[in-house]
């Protein structure tokens, strides 16, 4: 990784945040493709936003050093602000204004004309859904209102790299779905890059091409999800049978998979081919004449990437898994 | 690549003045509570009026009060409109300016244009309303606009006070707790009553308080009439405060911005 090349539009090389004595980013170093979205992904206090708080210039590296759109994220902090579009952690909107106002002032931030900051602020309106609430003031907005004109903010000057620090904590399932949509429409439609920090695991395997896990300042997996899940291990199945017949039903598939610990009355086995092994595994219990009364598929979640990487488990998983 | 300064300051300052608007809590004190000690003290001292040497013949204690009562509502709105860019930095609309090619002067100063806007608000508001009351300017129209831009500088100069403790600290609780000593300091001023009154230590120290010359001059303005000397006390001693209040806000804010690139 060569932060010289300027052809990925955002790069980290051995980048180090300290406050005193606390490394709270402690070397890391990424490289986001174009077109890409990029998922970070991490506990509370990882070190995520203070990632993107760099990246975004809002914050001075201690080390290493970054480049966004091409341009150093210190020495050329300016051209770096011009370039790329930022939705922060909480949707820090002034309540005390209205939606099409806060869009007009960001136009003129961006030295976009009054005409054409005016025409662009009914299409991002429009296009994020509040043009009804666009002259109510901010503060009488719900979370997922909030959080659509953040985005709307954000994208006024059509930045070609987008970065949202947790664009969904705080929103119910609905308007958390219907923001998921507006970025993938943003990345399939516009090419934008999209740098996204999230602690949901969903998230980041609904929205990211490639997430990189961080773990107390240093990240500790990267790629593709489904990469990363396949390499933490085999999809487990899970099969209830009736009680006393564990042992035969062992028996039956050890060709299919390998033993893992399960409660009385039901068996597990890690499947040797994969998903595709879970049919052999029904005609094999079939033929040995034992009664299947409930059967699932667990497939390694970003979770388990978390745990096999760090030995714990991602926090609020709990929480994602009910919800 | 450059964004013009002019338009930023300009659409920075328009939010500074709706939010001030728009927000009762930040006028309304500022606006009456002057008032009432302004009808308080006239009612409860107008005899003072009475005593040769403190107000000119023909005139009225209620005329002496006037730039008492317009200092008073500065202070007000001045550390209010201060205190509003630590409300920027708790909530994180500080960070989306600096995250944008925004010039960096024209966040303070769009800032303080809405405690600005106040000061001149106030200053007319005052006269206005005082003026069936008996409050004349005895300068005229001269004296009257005087007193306003007396009110708007002033305005900057404790609202850029106010600042520089915002950037400093990025508490609005902090910049607020700056007030009892801007009203101490008022109330150890002539203010409210005539240095020539008073005694002892309490009278070396409302002569030697900046409020009191600049109460002073607006005073001589509304009493006695047009004179140069007071014109520029009124101006001149918020002026001295404005320059040192914008280079302790520059520098705080620069020290804020420093961790960002």
């Amino acid at each position: 990784m060569d932060p010289n090349d300027r052809t990925a539009p955002i790069i980290a090389e051995g980048l180090v945040r300290a406050f005193g004595d606390v490394r709270a980013v402690d070397g890391v170093d990424l490289e986001v493709a174009d077109g890409e979205v990029f998922g970070f992904l991490g506990p509370n206090g990882a070190g995520k936003s203070t990632t993107v708080r760099m990246l975004t210039t809002l914050l001075r590296p201690t080390g290493g050093r970054a480049v966004v759109a091409g341009h150093d994220v210190v020495r050329e902090a300016a051209e770096v602000r011009f370039s790329i579009g930022v939705a922060l952690q909480d949707a820090s909107i002034d309540p005390l204004m209205t939606g099409r106002e806060l869009l007009h002032l960001q136009a003129t931030l961006y030295g976009i004309g009054r005409q054409a900051g005016r025409a662009r602020s009914e299409e991002l309106l429009d296009r994020v859904g509040l043009t009804d609430a666009a002259d109510r003031l901010v503060g009488g907005y719900s979370g997922g209102m909030r959080r659509r004109l953040d985005l709307a903010l954000a994208l006024m000057h059509e930045p070609s790299i987008l970065f949202l620090d947790e664009p969904t904590t705080g929103l119910d399932p609905m308007s958390r779905v219907n923001l998921w949509d507006e970025v993938r429409r943003l990345n399939s439609e516009h090419g934008t890059t999209v740098f996204l920090t999230t602690q949901y695991l969903e998230e980041a395997d609904e929205l990211a091409h490639r997430v990189a896990i961080i773990d107390q300042g240093r990240i500790v997996r990267e790629g593709a999800p489904s990469t990363l899940k396949a390499q933490v291990g085999l999809p487990t199945l899970l099969v209830d049978v009736d009680p006393g017949n564990e042992e035969a039903a062992h028996t039956a598939l050890a060709t299919v998979g390998e033993f893992r610990p399960a409660r009385a009355g039901r068996v597990a086995i890690g499947l040797f081919e994969g998903a595709s092994g879970a049919a052999e595994a029904v005609r094999v219990l079939d033929a040995a004449g034992i009664t299947i009364h409930h059967m699932e598929l667990n497939t390694p979640t970003l979770d388990d990437v978390f745990a096999e990487a760090t030995g714990r488990r991602l926090e609020g998983a709990a929480d994602e898994d009910a919800g | 690549m450059k964004v013009p300064v002019g338009p930023q300051l300009a659409a920075l300052s328009r939010r500074a003045v709706l939010r001030f608007a728009r927000q009762p809590s930040s006028w309304a004190p500022a606006t009456i509570f002057p008032l009432l000690l302004v009808a308080v003290n006239s009612s409860a001292m107008a005899r003072v009026a009475e005593i040769p040497g403190v107000v000119p013949p023909g005139t009225t204690f209620l005329m002496f009060l006037l730039p008492a009562a317009i200092v008073q509502g500065v202070l007000f709105g001045g550390i209010n409109g201060g205190s509003e860019l630590a409300t920027d930095i708790q909530g994180g609309f500080f960070d989306r300016l600096v995250a944008s090619p925004v010039s960096r002067p024209a966040i303070l100063l769009g800032r303080l244009a809405g405690a600005v806007a106040f000061g001149v608000f106030q200053a007319v508001f005052f006269q206005l309303i005082l003026w069936p009351f008996g409050a004349q300017v005895v300068a005229g129209p001269a004296g009257r606009a005087t007193l306003v831009v007396s009110a708007a500088v002033l305005s900057l100069g404790v609202g850029s006070v106010a600042a520089g403790l915002a950037a400093r600290t990025g508490q609005p609780e902090a910049v607020q707790g700056f007030f009892p000593l801007l009203f101490i300091l008022l109330f150890l001023s002539s203010a409210f009553f005539p240095t020539q009154l008073m005694s002892g230590w309490y009278q070396v120290v409302a002569e030697h308080n900046p409020i009191t010359w600049m109460v002073d001059g607006m005073r001589t303005l509304v009493l006695e009439g047009w004179s140069w000397s007071a014109a520029i006390a009124a101006v001149g001693v918020p002026a001295a405060v404005c320059v040192v209040g914008m280079l302790f806000a520059t520098r705080q804010l620069d020290r804020r911005l420093a961790v960002a690139s």
